[in-house]
Order: structure tokens, then C-alpha cells, then sequence
């Protein structure tokens, strides 16, 4: 390539490259270092004081912070764990009756399903703390007519979690069922119609040849819907606020409210560093897993 | 005396057929007003009467229709301010998106250097870090710009995407060479290729990331909040809604809490409506999959 031919390389990299680095690299790399350090997060970052594993240690501790940061990543995991039992076979499901029912009114179902996603999770949390209310909501109201007793949903600590799955559940099944047939939409027909051949039908078609060959695609709506659960903070932080004692202290509430709002950066960064370590544990054993299921 | 059978058979799996049809028809109507319904039920109760949301069990629909809460919400917050201010922050942050993601995912997929997969790795990494792992120092690194409680502050971190590099390198990529070398054998400089020529190419994958950035852009919380803590004058609508919130405890205010969750939903649900064709096929083919 000619000189000026790099020269223009420069320029159309360095604004990304430039931004990405500044704003996600530069802090990621604060966030490690802060983690070593006791600092406030009013003041400047020259004022932060090594501290070694001293963060570390408090977290991991019995203390009060070790405990309330352990209930913020337990329930974070019940929350993903439960939106990944609940996401995955929904999304397939929904994904073979949009993609295989041929029915007109399927792709106005795809449009539904996904307009969801598209809602700003404030206003989400604000209407289903309307729709959960245990006497004028209409939940309630429909689990009655089914002969279910009330729910108490979001102001009883058994229920709560479950509650702000289900919110998520509803906002984002869309996404993963678009994706999921994306995956549909992948599998050659000739594979299916060789299998039909063998004799293969209905149930043992979908559990022998569909569902194997979607494993690519249910291992990324994994990774994505837990590294979408980490991230839950609107209804945490508009309906809930961590609450009923505690049972939804999530840890991107919980570590902004350390961080953030008690300034107590250093903490919150060693926090936040304990969150990337599991995550990439969990991802990469995760990987690991299909990786080996794959070679055999 | 084998015929007669095979043919009840027959004649049993056309009618199972129509049966299986009929089924799956309910269940797909079933499950779309199932998942409308949440949007429903808010745009129905912003109609309704405080008398009405009061009421238990639930009124589904309001005698009268009235607009009353729309009002009240626009003597509580600045509507018109605060959606002015979602419509910056979320058409300045996607034209910078578009703009940095075209140019870098064209030297990504088109231009070849000494250490470009590795660049091109560290910086898709960054796509999978959530937010809250540098919220902390990138406050501070804000506040030391001088640019918090600023629309600025809230815009600048977020001009350039990782996603929208690696979607529009993975639809760059497609574009045959030929075109790209015939235009520099005319003397076109690298900028002009970019914008005259792989531009128009790669149109649906650009409006779908618009689409994206638009609504991801509009709907974001942590970050605004984070920024603009207390400085009201530059709240967002979904920001502004959280002033709502004082009126959420009580059912009697249901009707203006919901009303406002209205005004913060239809921008970006229309946009989807425009864009959905483009959006949908873009997700089936970024290859992110398959």
C-alpha cells in the first residue's frame, strides 16, 4: 500500500480505536489497578492509597461487606440460571412454530415477540410493579380466575426474584427467538429430509437432529443471556431498590451503590473485578465443555 | 380389503392436519396478545380514571378515555425537555457509531496491517465487558473532563461501538475487491471509497445498526444516571421517569405513572415499526451465529 494509503488507515482507525481505548480499555485497566487501592471516588485518582489485597480480603471475609456482595452475586446467578432454564426452551419453541408453522400470522407473532425488546427496561419495570400489584394488578386477578391464590410478587422476599426473571423473560424472549431461528434457518434440508428417510419423526427428529445441530447457536443465547443478567439494574433500581431485605441486591446495583454512591472506589473496583473473573471462568468452562461434548 | 384402511388412514391424517392447524393458529394468537399484553395494559391504564386504577379487582378498560394523566405528567416533568434530550443523546451517539463503525470495520476488512488481528481482537473484547466492570473509573475520568451533568459526558464515552465494528467488518468484508480497486485505480482516496462506494453496499447492515444504537441509546439508564445525577434541566425521558416514581406507591397515581412510561416507549417502538424488516434480517445474518 502507499504512503498516503497508511496515512488514511491512521485516520479511519483512530477514532474508534481511540474512543474504545480511552473510555473501555483505560478504565478497564483503572478498574484493575483501583482494585489495590483504598480511593474514594470523589477525589483524584492520585489520591488512592496501596492497599495491596486488603479489598479483597474485606470481600471475601464475614463481614458485612463480604456477606451483602456474596448475596448480590447469589442472586445474580439464581437470576441468570433461571432466565437461561426459562429463555432457552421457550426461544426454540417459539422459533419452530415461527419458523416451520408456515402460518401467516407467525411473522406478526416474530414482530410482537421482538417489539418487546425495544422498550426501555425503566418504563418495563414501571408497568409490570403495576401489573404484580397484589390487589389491583391483573396477574392476581387472572391467577384467580385459574383458582391460584394470590401472589404476594415483588413485596415478599421468596418472590421477588422470580418476579424481575419473569419481567426479563418477557422483555427478552424477542431477541432469542429471532436468533434461535436464525439457527432453524441454518440447518440444510437436506440433512432433515435424510433423517426422515431413516424413519426419524416428530419428537425423535427434533431431539436427534434439530436440537444437536442448534447447540451453536443455545451456547451463544446462553452467553448472552447471562452476561445480559449481570447487567439487570432498572427495576433493581427503580421498583425494588436491593429489596425486600435484600432479595434482589443484584451486583451491578450493589457495586454501583459501594462505588458509587458510598465512593468507596477501590472496593467497588476489586468488586467489580471478582464479577470478570467468575464471568470469564464461567464462560470459558463453558466453552470448555461444549468444546470436548463437540469432539466426540 | 387392505384399501379401505389405508384410506381411513388417510383421511385421518388430513383431518389431524387441519386439527394440528388449528392448534397451532390458537396458540400463536394466544401468545401474541400474551406478550402484547404488558404494553397493552399500560397504554389502557394511562386512560383510565384514578377512580378506575383504584378498583379491585382491576378495571381492564376505561369508561371514558381521557388524556388528563398526559397532562398531569407534563406539569410534574419537562416532557418536552427531556424527550429533546433522549432525541440527542440517542441521534448524536448513533451517527457517531455509524460513522466510526463504517470507517473501522472497512480497514478491518479490507486493509491489511502488521498487528490488525490482534487490534481487531482487543477491541471486540471490549464488547462482551458489561458496563458496570468500568463504570467506576470512567465516572471519575468524566468528572476530571469536567463533563458530568453534561449531555456531553453522557454522548462522548459512547461514539464509538465494538458491535458495530465487528457488524459492519463482517458485512465489508462481503464487498468484492474489484469494486474497491477499480475506484483507486481512478484515483478515489480512501475516504471517498468508503463513503461513495462500500456506503451505499452496505445500507440494510447500517440502517439495522442505526435501528440498534437508536433504541439501546434511548432506552439507557445506568450510564445517564451515573452522569447526570441531580441535574434535572438534562434528564432523558427514561430518566425523567424515575420523578414519577414518588407517585408510583400509591394505585391512585397508576394512570400517570403509566402515562409517562407511554411517552418513553413510543419513540423507539415506532422506529422499530419502521425499520423491523431490515432489523430482523440483519440479526439472522450477522454471522454472529451459524
Amino acid at each position: 500500500m502507499t504512503a498516503s494509503g497508511r496515512g488514511w488507515t491512521v485516520v479511519m482507525l483512530a477514532p474508534s480505536v481511540g474512543l474504545l481505548t480511552v473510555f473501555v480499555l483505560i478504565p478497564m485497566t483503572l478498574t484493575i489497578a483501583l482494585s489495590f487501592y483504598g480511593w474514594s471516588s470523589q477525589t483524584p485518582f492520585a489520591s488512592a492509597r496501596w492497599i495491596g489485597f486488603d479489598n479483597f480480603k474485606e470481600i471475601l471475609s464475614v463481614g458485612s461487606v463480604g456477606r451483602d456482595f456474596r448475596q448480590a452475586v447469589g442472586n445474580t446467578c439464581i437470576y441468570a440460571a433461571a432466565s437461561i432454564v426459562l429463555i432457552l426452551p421457550l426461544s426454540v419453541a417459539l422459533g419452530l412454530l415461527v419458523h416451520q408453522s408456515r402460518l401467516r400470522c407467525a411473522t406478526a407473532l416474530r414482530t410482537i415477540l421482538f417489539s418487546t425488546y425495544m422498550v426501555p427496561m425503566v418504563a418495563v419495570a414501571l408497568v409490570w410493579s403495576k401489573l404484580y400489584s397484589p390487589t389491583e394488578g391483573p396477574i392476581n386477578q387472572v391467577l384467580g380466575w385459574l383458582g391460584i391464590a394470590p401472589l404476594p410478587w415483588l413485596s415478599r422476599p421468596d418472590t421477588a426474584l422470580e418476579a424481575l426473571v419473569i419481567l426479563n423473560v418477557w422483555q427478552q424472549l424477542g431477541y432469542f427467538t429471532i436468533l434461535a431461528v436464525a439457527g432453524l434457518t441454518q440447518i440444510p434440508e437436506t440433512i432433515l429430509e435424510a433423517a426422515r428417510i431413516d424413519g426419524a419423526r416428530n419428537l425423535g427428529l427434533f431431539w436427534h437432529v434439530t436440537l444437536p445441530l442448534l447447540r451453536r447457536t443455545l451456547l451463544f443465547s446462553g452467553i448472552i443471556v447471562t452476561i445480559n443478567a449481570v447487567q439487570v439494574f432498572e427495576p433493581v433500581a427503580m421498583i425494588t431498590q436491593g429489596g425486600p431485605v435484600g432479595a434482589t441486591n443484584v451486583v451491578t446495583y450493589h457495586i454501583r451503590r459501594v462505588g458509587i454512591e458510598r465512593s468507596e472506589g477501590g472496593l467497588g473496583s476489586a468488586m467489580a473485578m471478582i464479577l470478570v473473573i467468575v464471568l470469564s471462568a464461567i464462560v470459558s468452562l463453558v466453552f470448555l465443555a461444549a468444546g470436548r461434548r463437540s469432539e466426540k | 380389503m387392505k384399501k379401505a384402511p389405508k384410506r381411513i388412514a388417510q383421511c385421518r391424517l388430513e383431518v389431524g392436519r387441519g386439527v394440528i392447524k388449528a392448534v397451532l393458529y390458537i396458540l400463536v394468537l394466544g401468545l401474541s396478545v400474551a406478550v402484547a399484553f404488558p404494553l397493552a395494559w399500560m397504554v389502557l391504564s394511562s386512560l383510565k380514571t384514578p377512580a378506575e386504577t383504584l378498583r379491585s379487582p382491576p378495571v381492564w378498560y376505561p369508561a371514558s378515555p381521557s388524556f388528563e394523566a398526559y397532562a398531569k405528567v407534563s406539569g410534574i416533568i419537562d416532557v418536552q425537555r427531556s424527550l429533546l434530550n433522549s432525541v440527542a443523546i440517542a441521534s448524536v451517539t448513533t451517527a457517531g457509531i455509524l460513522v466510526t463503525s463504517l470507517l473501522a470495520g472497512y480497514v478491518f476488512a479490507k486493509q491489511s496491517f502488521f498487528g490488525k488481528n490482534l487490534l481487531f481482537a482487543l477491541m471486540i473484547a471490549t464488547m462482551f465487558l458489561p458496563p458496570i466492570v468500568t463504570l467506576i473509573p470512567l465516572y471519575r475520568i468524566i468528572q476530571t473532563l469536567r463533563l458530568d451533568g453534561s449531555l456531553a459526558g453522557v454522548i462522548l464515552p459512547n461514539l464509538a461501538s465494538a458491535f458495530g465494528i465487528f457488524l459492519m467488518r463482517q458485512f465489508i468484508a462481503g464487498v468484492p475487491d474489484e469494486l474497491i480497486e477499480a475506484a483507486r485505480i481512478d484515483g478515489a482516496s480512501e475516504l471517498r471509497i468508503v463513503f461513495q462506494i462500500v456506503a451505499p453496499v452496505v445500507i440494510p447492515p447500517l440502517a439495522a445498526l442505526g435501528l440498534f444504537a437508536f433504541v439501546y441509546h434511548w432506552n439507557s439508564y445506568l450510564w445517564p444516571l451515573t452522569v447526570l445525577q441531580g441535574n434535572d434541566g438534562q434528564y432523558p425521558i427514561v430518566l425523567s421517569l424515575s420523578r414519577l416514581l414518588s407517585y408510583n406507591r400509591s394505585a391512585i397515581n397508576t394512570n400517570l405513572v403509566m402515562a409517562g412510561a407511554t411517552l418513553a416507549v413510543l419513540p423507539p417502538l415506532v422506529l422499530f415499526g419502521f425499520l423491523q424488516r431490515s432489523f430482523v434480517r440483519t440479526i439472522v445474518n450477522t454471522g454472529l451465529i451459524g
